[in-house]
């Protein structure tokens, strides 16, 4: 009896946990997400799309400390590890950028989405792609202009293993193709992005066409400067070179796409009465309507470490660095004077004596509010507290005065009073400015932002207006249309300028212009190269004020009994860390190509000089 | 004691000499070293300038072998034997040659003059001094008959190295009445920081409207005391 009864149990255990349910070994994997699964899911593909987002390339720009500091407007003062950036020179592959695995997830993405997504609607389907076309046009555009024309891939390559790889070998297309692609890509798609118009951070309809206002006025300047130079860099199959002839109508495609961003929804940042304090909150707040495509970042969750890198020397909330980029002379001295005259400083009258100040600051009154929202200079205010920027005492003796420096930051000098001052500059020092400036913008000022535990968040402008009203006045001039004194005067007028300070645009005029606005905006370097002037400005001579890093150090006057005891007087000066001149060589106007590519496929032409 | 720390002295040296021989690649022994020249004469370059290649056939990939020019003109490279090709790069002061290729055949220590043709040359150059003015005296030849002169210089500097890059003074001579051929000059004052040296060296550039780099002069020692 009782053996039957174990039986019986024995036989429902056997039976019941039979595995009726085959689901159970048919489980999602926790680990792999497939390709069914992605292309359904508009979060999975958003995701993807931020993973995209995250790779849009840049030479200078995205918070680069070190890259910053490779051309005119600043030197490296940070750890000596990295002094070699104050010591060398433009390479032959200097910004080489060839990025087709890039390429390839974004084509291979856009098939995706035609082939495997079934249940995403057709609006969305469309959205997305827009998006990864905006994406891979922006990566075309940054190589054609470090590169030149480039192979135009939009499928994926597929290896057939046939034995015979030319399918794969695609030859470079002509410069103006690359940005002909450019601008028709955006125009296809520009409609499809509306649905993105309230988003900053995604791309949408001005997105393109900002990238079109952008890549359409380098095409314009290419073709019209590099034929203008004694000897036009070009290739005989146009990888390299424009012809002149198609200036006009890259300037024409560049002002109308500039002309329907500003009829659009941005305005200038105009919310602080202060106008130096405005021009820095612009792109440190994340409010106001000016930035039009931004990357994103956000405390614990995506930050960086500009401010880390960059908090000036005394409110260091950390150990180890600060004051890596030290702003130039060159830069400070761009910034124009209120009054309309030229932004040099008055150091010295005409007879080369020290002219005095009575307040440190005094010699940078009435400048372009631009520059307090770029430069720390002395004198100046960050986080509400006073710099302590002062490089030593004067001391008038037998005749002349002698400079006189404390070996330790915040000394004070024998009358009692501020020797150097604990944000130096000191000369050949570490973590300390080399120049007398240290950089305001993009340093944010939120609570900890400069601890490595905390880093910064404040976003990195990809498009704002104020390049808009720039790219739309550099067209307009250039076609010959009077319009573009307006934008520029309005962006002077946003810095202190009085209304309408301009009566009359000049080419110097506009390139000045988009030095001071656009500085440390990964700009400068491809401005000078487009109007094919990065030779004439980096021409590697030692004398020279714009290829050379200079400081400038105040110094207070110790001479007791005499009227400018206690004042100020300034010194020019080259810091001892900046050991060799910028100097772009008629090579650096195209990076070279890698050797494994040319190798890997023998239609690729080489650029000159290479 | 005093023998068990031979013993492993000697132990450890043999295991560490012995790995040696078969891990490490022959380093190049042989020298291939030349000029680069016009009519036989050597070229004048800036230091660290205009640059050579060298390329070799044969492998299934191909990387360059860079060689950089002194600024007389000379240059040397450390190779095995073998057959190179021999390239003149662009961006230099003379003309690029669309078949640029020579063919170096380096067995044993090589010499080889690399013919180039410049735009333009410097002759017959002398440098006075009187006072605190030193005078160049000198004669351009366009060479290349499409090229345009866009600058002549004259060079003061306080070291040997002395071209467009490193240099205390530089004064543009007239390019407007440059007569091509015929004897010309450039005046420059010694500026105030050279003033007390026992010497400076000298030196003239001319530079086409075609390349970025210039051709020297030899550099010319000038006593001041």
């Amino acid at each position: 009896m009782k053996k039957i009864y174990i039986a019986i149990v024995l036989l429902i255990c056997l039976s019941m946990n039979s595995c009726k349910h085959d689901e159970w070994f048919e489980r999602d994997s926790k680990q792999t997400i497939t390709d069914e699964q992605l292309w359904n899911d508009p979060k999975l593909v958003t995701s993807l799309l931020a993973n995209y987002y995250n790779r849009l390339p840049t030479l200078h720009g995205v918070f680069n400390t070190g890259g910053m500091t490779e051309i005119d407007d600043a030197m490296w003062s940070g750890h000596r590890d990295q002094n070699w950036r104050n010591d060398f020179q433009f390479g032959d592959d200097y910004g080489r950028y060839w990025d087709y695995g890039f390429i390839r997830d974004i084509n291979l993405s856009l098939e995706n989405l035609e082939t495997q997504s079934t249940k995403l609607t057709e609006l969305q389907k469309r959205l997305f792609k827009a998006e990864l076309r905006f994406i891979r046009a922006f990566v075309y555009f940054e190589m054609v202009k470090r590169m030149g024309g480039v192979p135009i891939v939009e499928k994926q390559l597929v290896y057939d293993f046939s034995g015979d790889p030319t399918p794969l070998q695609v030859p470079r297309a002509k410069e103006y193709e690359v940005y002909d692609f450019i601008f028709q890509e955006m125009e296809a798609i520009k409609d499809d992005l509306v649905p993105n118009n309230s988003s900053k951070t995604r791309t949408n309809r001005y997105t393109a066409l900002a990238l079109e206002s952008r890549a359409m006025l380098y095409a314009a300047s290419i073709a019209k400067y590099n034929n203008l130079m004694a000897a036009p860099i070009t290739t005989p199959g146009g990888e390299v070179g424009i012809p002149a002839a198609m200036a006009n109508d890259y300037y024409t495609k560049s002002l109308n796409a500039s002309r329907e961003i500003i009829r659009g929804p941005y305005a200038l940042f105009n919310e602080n009465s202060d106008k130096g304090t405005n021009f820095y909150d612009m792109l440190n707040k994340k409010t106001g309507s000016e930035v039009i495509f931004a990357k994103d970042f956000a405390t614990s969750l995506k930050v960086h470490r500009f401010a880390y890198d960059n908090i000036i020397k005394s409110m260091t909330e950390d150990n180890e660095s600060s004051s890596t980029i030290s702003p130039s002379l060159s830069l400070v001295e761009s910034f124009d004077y209120l009054d309309g005259t030229k932004g040099t400083l008055r150091n010295k009258d005409a007879a080369g004596n020290y002219i005095a100040y009575t307040g440190i600051a005094d010699i940078f009154a009435n400048k372009d509010a631009r520059l307090y929202g770029t430069v720390i200079y002395p004198g100046t205010t960050f986080k509400n507290n006073l710099v302590r920027i002062q490089a030593g005492v004067a001391v008038w003796d037998n005749g002349s005065y002698q400079l006189s420096t404390s070996a330790e930051l915040g000394k004070n000098y024998t009358d009692g009073l501020v020797w150097t001052g604990f944000d130096g500059p000191k000369n050949d020092a570490t973590d300390v400015s080399n120049t007398g400036f240290y950089i305001r913008k993009f340093v944010s000022d939120a609570p900890a932002a400069s601890t490595r535990g905390t880093s910064a968040a404040n976003w990195w402008p990809w498009f704002r207006l104020g390049e808009i009203y720039l790219n739309a006045a550099e067209a307009a001039f250039e076609l010959g249309q009077g319009e573009g004194l307006g934008y520029i005067n309005s962006l002077r007028q946003r810095a202190g300028f009085p209304a309408n300070s301009l009566s009359a645009l000049t080419m110097d005029i506009i390139r000045n212009e988009r030095r001071v606005e656009l500085a440390f905006e990964d700009h400068r370097y491809f401005d000078l190269k487009r109007w094919r002037l990065a030779h004439v400005v980096w021409d590697g001579s030692e004398n020279d004020p714009n290829a050379v890093v200079m400081g400038l150090y105040g110094y207070r006057i110790s001479r007791p009994g005499h009227p400018d005891n206690g004042k100020f007087i300034y010194e020019r000066i080259r810091p001892s860390r900046f050991r060799r001149a910028r100097f772009f060589r008629l090579a650096n106007y195209y990076s070279s190509i890698d050797q494994a590519v040319l190798n890997n496929n023998p239609k690729i032409v080489r650029n000159p000089f290479q | 004691m005093k023998l068990n720390f031979l013993i492993t002295l000697t132990a450890t040296a043999s295991l560490l000499m012995a790995g040696c021989k078969y891990d490490n690649f022959e380093a190049p022994e042989t020298t291939l070293s030349g000029r680069v020249v016009y009519e036989g004469k050597a070229l004048g370059v800036r230091n660290n300038g205009p640059q050579l290649e060298l390329w070799q056939d044969g492998h299934a990939l191909k990387t360059k072998i860079p060689v950089y020019l002194n600024q007389d003109g000379t240059f040397s490279a450390s190779l095995f034997n073998g057959r190179y090709k021999l390239v003149r790069m662009g961006d230099s002061p003379w003309l690029q040659q669309a078949a640029d290729t020579i063919i170096v055949n380096v067995n044993g220590n090589t010499t080889v003059d690399v013919p180039v043709t410049p735009y333009f040359t410097i002759t017959n150059e002398s440098f006075q001094k009187s006072g605190n003015t030193i005078t160049a005296q000198f004669a351009v030849n366009k060479i290349v008959p499409s090229a345009n002169v866009e600058l002549v210089r004259l060079y003061l500097g306080k070291s040997i190295l002395t071209d467009q890059v490193q240099r205390e003074l530089r004064v543009d001579g007239n390019t407007g009445t440059l007569v091509f051929g015929q004897s010309t000059s450039i005046a420059g004052n010694i500026p105030d920081n050279l003033k007390n040296l026992d010497y400076v060296f000298a030196r003239l550039g001319v530079k086409s409207t075609s390349s970025s780099e210039y051709i020297y002069t030899a550099i010319q020692k000038i006593a001041l005391k």
